[in-house]
């Protein structure tokens, strides 16, 4: 969630200078984007189903908290923004919110008096909500949701950061492109993959790159800018599309596994990735997960799946077990080999394959480093219930050595990253190290 | 492994045969070859910065003495002095295994039950050592004049060998010293270096071990030495 805030650095130049005509002009809310009529109800279940689609309970729920009440904390260089308490409780909620100001929060990051909520809130994206998936929220929290007392911190990030008014400039730009959703392909499967992957999964406010103001370098599915690779809390949120997408070579159906399952044949999620199907994508109905596979195979249809280049050397090398190999080829027979095999191809749903990897090459190694130190566990799904575990080496290996190990898995079986400096793995290890006291 | 109770008795039982099978008897008398490592530095010296944190001096002297001649240091590999077998056995004493943890230890005791009936005893291994010691090295001491450690090698490997068979005159509440002091000699000789033992990883390297890495996927079925070496829990390499 860090990279959110990085947004708001860039916030008090533009702030600066459009400052007198954002103070005077009344804030606009988009209006609705269909005309439902006021008799419709939501069918059963079509709500939460909706917050399932936009994750909002993973951001607004505390570790150990009630559903929804906020306070979840997360983190930036410029201080800690809590997530609000959305239960309809009203003091401490949205209880007595209309349609129009829970609209407006999802499509404009505003409040009911006007303020501007941080894009912590992922509101750039949920611009492209449909209105049926708003009504259907808004009768799920202010109905079935129990309404929680549970104040929640104040958000008080230092000056500038703290003129929420800032955030008008921002949006004004950030925002540009109208709200609404278009699907680009005629094809009902297409289209409702596209729909989720743009509005309510916010698959780009982690997987697009950011531009010069911080903002998603662009919202939807034509622009090859959108899923073309961003970064999270430090790790590479891999592309999905282009030359270095993750999942090139990948069916609709292994999209779906492991949207579905957190695993498939080829990988695992693992960081902020895991939240999402844990909380998120893992209760995706079977077509709804077929649908974002199979747009995310179309935006990969442009070009052959990747020439396998590896020549076999790094599996001979390993399998020779002469004693004189490097120390990075050691140190994977001695630690890694049992799983993820000589081959570095893994086991199907099991052990991830490291050849090809999008978390092995990732421009920034830092996933890498903590599957290394940390190791990891996948949340268990319906479909896969069983917690697979990878153990961390942190106490095992030397901050050297687990450079060495990163750049031989970087740089084995046809992989070809840079390799990782020991004073990458030091801070990381300080940082679990933090973390954990 | 080959069984050396299927082997005619041979004075050089390999050490490696040796741990391998149950026939200790046997092959302890097989291994005594007093005065052969005269001229070599002293490997006990190596234990010399060990304080022990169970055992007292004397019995501590007695286990430095009795694993030396159950693994001893002349031969074709590390011995347990080598390989710092009396640290591993200290620590297991001092820890969960000497307090019987993980044993029943309510009664009724029975001690002189038939050994088929298992551990009868009220003791912890702790004061089976303790009380073991003390008794046999007394009985040392009325055979043969002085207490175990100070008796020369094969009349060490002659009172162990009576040791062995029962014939050392302890109480049925300590019959299992015996059992206790091969079995944890064998273990703190192949055991992970992080219990004290296996010091360096001699143990391992020397039958071709690969330790911890527990991964040779490749080489299942191929007639050949392992060449890698050995890597030990907390990822040490030898
Ligand atoms: C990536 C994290 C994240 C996700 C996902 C998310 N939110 Fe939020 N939301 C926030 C944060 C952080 C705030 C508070 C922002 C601030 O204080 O400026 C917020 C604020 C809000 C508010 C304003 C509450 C108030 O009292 O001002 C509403 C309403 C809201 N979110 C609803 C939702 C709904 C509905 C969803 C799911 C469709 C959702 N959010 C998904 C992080 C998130
Ligand atoms: C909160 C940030 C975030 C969001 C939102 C997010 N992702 Fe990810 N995603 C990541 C990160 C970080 C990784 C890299 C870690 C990994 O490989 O598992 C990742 C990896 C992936 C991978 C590759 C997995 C692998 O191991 O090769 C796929 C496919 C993917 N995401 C799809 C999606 C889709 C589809 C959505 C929207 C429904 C989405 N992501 C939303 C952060 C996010
Ligand atoms: C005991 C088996 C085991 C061992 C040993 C092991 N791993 Fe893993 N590894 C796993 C499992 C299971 C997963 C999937 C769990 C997850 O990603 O949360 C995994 C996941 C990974 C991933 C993430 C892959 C992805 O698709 O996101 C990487 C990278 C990785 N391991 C590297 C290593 C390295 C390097 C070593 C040696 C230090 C190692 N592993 C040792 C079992 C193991």
């Amino acid at each position: 969630m860090r990279t959110f805030l990085r947004i708001i650095g860039v916030l008090v130049v533009i702030a600066v200078v459009a400052f007198l005509a954002f103070l005077f002009i009344p804030v606009q809310r988009t209006p609705a984007q269909a005309a439902l009529p006021d008799s419709w109800t939501p069918e059963e279940g079509q709500g939460e189903y909706a917050m399932r689609l936009g994750d909002c309970m993973a951001c607004h729920t505390a570790p150990g908290g009630e559903p929804f009440a906020g306070g979840r904390e997360i983190e930036s260089p410029l201080g800690v923004i809590y997530a609000s308490n959305i239960t309809p409780d009203n003091q401490t909620g949205i209880g007595g919110w209309s349609l129009d100001d829970f609209r407006a929060a999802l499509y404009d990051g505003v409040g009911p008096d006007g303020t501007h909520l941080y894009p912590a809130m992922p509101y750039e994206n949920f611009g492209r909500i449909s209105e049926e998936d708003v009504r259907a929220m808004y009768d799920y929290f202010m109905n079935d949701v129990p309404p929680v007392d549970n104040a929640v911190s104040e958000t008080a990030l230092s000056f500038p950061f703290n003129q929420r008014w800032g955030l008008r400039a921002w949006n004004w730009v950030a925002l540009s492109d109208a709200a609404g959703f278009t699907a680009e392909s005629t094809d009902p499967e297409l289209s409702r993959g596209e729909y989720i992957v743009e509005g309510p999964g916010h698959c780009g406010a982690c997987h697009s790159p950011r531009n010069a103001i911080m903002a998603e370098a662009a919202l939807d599915g034509s622009d090859p800018q959108f899923l073309a690779g961003g970064e999270i809390a430090g790790w590479t949120a891999p592309a999905l599309r282009g030359p270095n997408s993750a999942i090139r070579g990948w069916s609709a159906d292994e999209v779906a596994a492991i949207m579905g399952t957190g695993r498939n044949a080829h990988s695992a999620v693992n960081g902020e990735m895991q939240l999402v199907v844990q909380d998120s994508s893992q209760y995706f109905t079977d077509e709804d997960l077929q649908a974002v596979g199979a747009y995310l195979v179309s935006l990969n249809d442009d070009g052959p799946a990747p020439e396998v280049t590896d020549d076999g050397a790094t599996e001979a090398l390993l399998a020779s077990a002469d004693p004189s190999m490097a120390l990075g080829a050691r140190l994977y027979l001695d630690n890694c080999n049992a799983c993820h095999f000589a081959n570095g191809q893994g086991a199907d749903e099991v052990f991830p394959a490291l050849a090809g990897n999008s978390l092995v090459t990732a421009a920034q190694p830092t996933g890498l480093i903590s599957m290394i130190l940390n190791g990891s566990e996948l949340p268990s799904t319906a479909a896969r219930p069983y917690r697979l575990r990878m153990p961390g080496f942190a106490a095992r290996l030397s901050d050297d050595e687990v450079a060495a190990l990163a750049s031989f898995v970087r740089q084995g079986w046809g992989n070809a990253a840079a390799p990782v400096e020991a004073g990458s793995v030091a801070d990381l290890r300080d940082q679990g190290d933090a973390a954990t006291h | 492994m080959t069984n050396p109770s299927s082997q005619p008795p041979a004075f050089r039982t390999s050490r490696r045969r040796f741990l391998g099978g149950t026939a200790s008897v046997a092959a302890l008398a097989g291994l005594a070859r007093p005065g052969e490592a005269q001229d070599q530095p002293d490997p006990r010296a190596a234990l010399d910065g060990y304080t022990p944190e169970f055992l007292s001096a004397a019995e501590w002297a007695f286990i430095v003495a009795a694993t030396a001649r159950i693994i001893p240091s002349e031969g074709d590999g590390p011995g347990a002095i080598e390989a710092q077998v009396p640290v591993f056995i200290d620590r297991q004493l001092a820890g969960e295994f000497g307090a019987a943890t993980d044993l029943y230890m309510e009664g009724p005791f029975v001690a002189d039950a038939d050994p088929n009936f298992g551990l009868q005893t009220p003791l912890t291994p702790a004061e089976i050592y303790r009380e073991g010691i003390a008794a046999f090295d007394q009985w040392c001491q009325q055979e043969q004049g002085s207490s175990f450690a100070d008796l020369d090698a094969s009349a060490q490997d002659a009172a162990l060998t009576a040791l062995s068979r029962g014939e050392a005159g302890l109480a049925p509440e300590v019959r299992d010293f015996w059992t206790h002091l091969l079995q944890n000699t064998r273990e703190g000789y192949f055991a992970d270096p992080m219990y004290g033992g296996n010091a360096g990883m001699q143990a391992w390297v020397y039958i071709g071990y690969p330790g911890a890495r527990a991964n040779f996927r490749e080489w299942v079925g191929r007639d050949e030495p392992y060449p890698m070496g050995p890597v030990n829990i907390a990822g040490e390499r030898a």
